[in-house]
């Protein structure tokens, strides 16, 4: 493994973020209200903190990342190693050369941690007691129990219900940051009772988790946290990229083919978005779903809710319908219905490659990753590593030398009940 | 050359008697272009207000040309007629030639660069055959690239709208996003959408050459007689010609 001396650490950890809207192919289209009720948009404004709608619309290319905010990066341990997967080379047999960033070195074990930070240290100079949220398989929920700890304010998380029951370590671990954790859909909204009286065993989805947030941030005058999709979520993940261009430049090395998975886009975004607007010489760039959330073959791109109560604006997304459920069996955490609207644009437009791999592969790649690298993938992560052998074979066959580049976006240790329950239904793969 | 007003007002709002005075009493209060909202089957990018205009115009009915007619007859300044490409694709040609029969200046579809941006230098090539001249709409969400390039074709300003719909006071930097699109443009370069007074001296302070009003207008419409919407005008104009 190759990792990046420490006394570069000043020239790779960057001092802005960096915002593709100005450099996409085309307009993004702006959020909209529906026809009928009223503005989701003008209610945004008490819901998320105003320095967070501040940056998701003042558009610009870079954004300085305050002070306070950098330090705590360095807290939690950013910048974050990249590594040559030097294993996994070798037992490909392939002359591709692959590097992974690996976002599963943060405290958290993924990369959520990176806007979890910005958006609850607004929050607390806002005046903020508590931050709410909803996470699926924990990832985001564990990254905001955390940097609320941080600054030292409340974190109330909304967990799928199918996580919570079946990621018990993801709950202790919000749980040992000081968050309180709600399985949705839960009685103590509105919305999520009326689902509970329809369906007593809703297993929950992050569109239902969003909605029960976001009516609980409303009516005890808190503050909502998001986790993927938004624009300013996209521009805090973009301090993935930078430091990995100067990493990469540091070694000397350019990726041709840049991979990462997708549920709602930020850990793509985060590692992409710099290479696609700065460094964008004929590279390739994958987005990999999951087959149980099919929404690169099975999604539309249209205005659609983010959430399934309708209490947010419309945005211009590929989406699965807002009132889309994963299957139950499903565990990983590509589950969200939609894809952040600047990526779903990317994606239309043809300047990314989008695929979808089936949790059976997805197991097959997280063992041989794990095996050769020692490093467990999260299950989302390694949608990833799927693609990312399968390209490196391919170049095994045509005798060429890519560079592969992908985000490790997050580590496996907390999700080993859920690859169990894999290899009791897939045996040894 | 001084800054620019342009003042907007939906086509018969509040009703078409206020409308009427109101257009004569702004036109002498500094006004230099009314931008009329035309009502559409889906105002998808406006705000509250101007939706609620819209529709209390359609409630009572109204004959679009016919009240064009009359604002021509009576208003001697430049006018832009603002509605949706998506109401006019179908009939593009004859809508703009009515227009220009009615020698309306310009014509500004908010939802060009948006929604039709692949076929954006057809529809403003086909504006101009027909007589008219196309005001063009941008946002920060545009990409810089498409910013610099429609500047070069609008007239007779780059209209720069700064919140995502139109009268929502959704937190932005102005200033910030004002200095980006005028490294850009290459125009004049009106700035609008939910600006308060001291937003009205930050922009023009970043370089814009000029503000457009038009929920506030609205708003005022609505709420009481057409005095109070003089006032801002008067208000707004007297930022201006200060600075």
């Amino acid at each position: 493994m190759v990792n990046i001396p420490k006394r570069y650490l000043d020239e790779i950890l960057p001092s802005y973020w960096y915002n593709i809207i100005p450099d996409l192919p085309k307009p993004l289209p702006p959020p909209m209200d529906p026809e009928n009720g009223s503005s989701r948009i003008e209610l945004l404004q008490k819901i998320v903190p105003r320095e967070i709608l501040k940056q998701q619309f003042t558009i610009e290319r870079y954004v300085k990342i305050p002070e306070d905010v950098l330090e705590k990066y360095g807290i939690v341990g950013r910048p974050t190693p990249l590594y040559r997967a030097i294993g996994l080379e070798r037992y490909l047999d392939t002359p591709a050369k692959i590097y992974f960033k690996y976002e599963g070195a943060l405290p958290t074990g993924s990369h959520k941690i990176n806007t979890a930070i910005p958006q609850v240290y607004y929050a607390y100079i806002e005046g903020v007691e508590r931050v709410v949220t909803e996470t699926g398989a924990g990832q985001w929920g564990s990254a905001v129990a955390l940097a609320a700890s941080l600054y030292r304010i409340l974190s109330i998380v909304f967990m799928v219900r199918v996580s919570y029951e079946h990621k018990p370590s993801r709950r202790a671990l919000m749980e040992f940051y000081g968050a309180e954790v709600i399985p949705s859909p839960s009685k103590l909204t509105n919305f999520g009772r009326e689902i509970l009286s329809r369906d007593p065993e809703n297993p929950g989805s992050l569109g239902i988790a969003i909605s029960e947030a976001i009516e609980y941030t409303l009516s005890h005058g808190y503050r909502y946290v998001i986790g993927s999709v938004l624009d300013v979520v996209l521009l805090h993940q973009s301090i993935i990229g930078l430091e990995t261009i100067k990493q990469m430049e540091i070694i000397g090395e350019e990726p041709d083919v840049i991979v990462a998975c997708v549920g709602g886009g930020s850990n793509f975004g985060g590692l992409a978005y710099p290479y696609i607007g700065l460094r964008n010489n004929g590279k390739r760039f994958i987005a990999v779903a999951s087959a149980e959330v099919p929404k690169f073959s099975k999604g539309v791109y249209t205005y659609d809710y983010p959430d399934t109560a309708g209490i947010l604006p419309l945005l211009k997304m590929i989406t699965l319908g807002k009132d889309f459920i994963s299957p139950p069996i499903y565990s990983g955490g590509l589950r969200y219905h939609g894809l952040a609207p600047s990526l779903s644009l990317l994606a239309r437009e043809g300047v990314i490659e989008c695929t979808e791999v089936s949790e059976r592969d997805v197991y097959r790649a997280a063992r041989i990753f794990a095996e050769t690298q020692g490093i467990i993938p999260a299950p989302e992560s390694a949608h990833a590593v799927k693609v990312v052998i399968d390209i490196a074979l391919e170049a095994k066959k045509r005798n060429e030398k890519p560079v592969i580049l992908f985000n490790m976006s997050g580590h496996g240790l907390l999700d080993i009940e859920n690859y169990r329950s894999m290899m009791i239904r897939y045996g040894k793969g | 050359m001084g800054k620019y007003l342009v003042v907007y007002n939906t086509l018969g709002f509040p009703s078409i008697g206020r409308f009427l005075l109101f257009l004569k009493e702004a036109r002498n209060r500094g006004v230099n272009f009314f931008e009329i909202g035309i009502p559409p089957r889906f105002a998808k990018y406006d705000g509250p207000v101007i939706r609620r205009s819209y529709s209390r115009v359609k409630s009572f009915g109204i004959d679009v040309w016919e009240v064009l007619k009359t604002v021509r007859k009576n208003i001697d300044l430049p006018l832009i007629v603002l509605t949706y490409l998506d109401d006019h694709i179908e009939n593009l040609g004859m809508f703009v030639e009515n227009l220009h029969k009615l020698e309306i200046d310009y014509v500004l579809f908010p939802d060009l660069l948006i929604d039709y941006v692949d076929r954006y230098q057809d529809i403003v090539k086909e504006v101009k055959d027909r007589g008219l001249k196309a005001t063009l709409f941008v946002s920060p969400s545009m990409p810089d690239k498409l910013v610099a390039e429609v500047s070069l074709l609008t007239y007779p300003f780059l209209y720069y709208g700064l919140r995502p719909a139109t009268g929502i006071p959704i937190p932005i930097d102005p200033v910030t996003l004002v200095k980006r699109a005028r490294r850009l443009v290459n125009n004049t370069l009106v700035v609008g959408f939910g600006l308060s007074i001291n937003d009205i001296a930050n922009v023009l302070g970043a370089g814009a050459d000029g503000v457009a009003i038009g929920t506030v207008i609205v708003e005022a419409l609505e709420n009481s007689e057409v005095n109070q919407a003089l006032k801002i005008i008067e208000t707004v104009r007297g930022v201006l010609d200060g600075l």
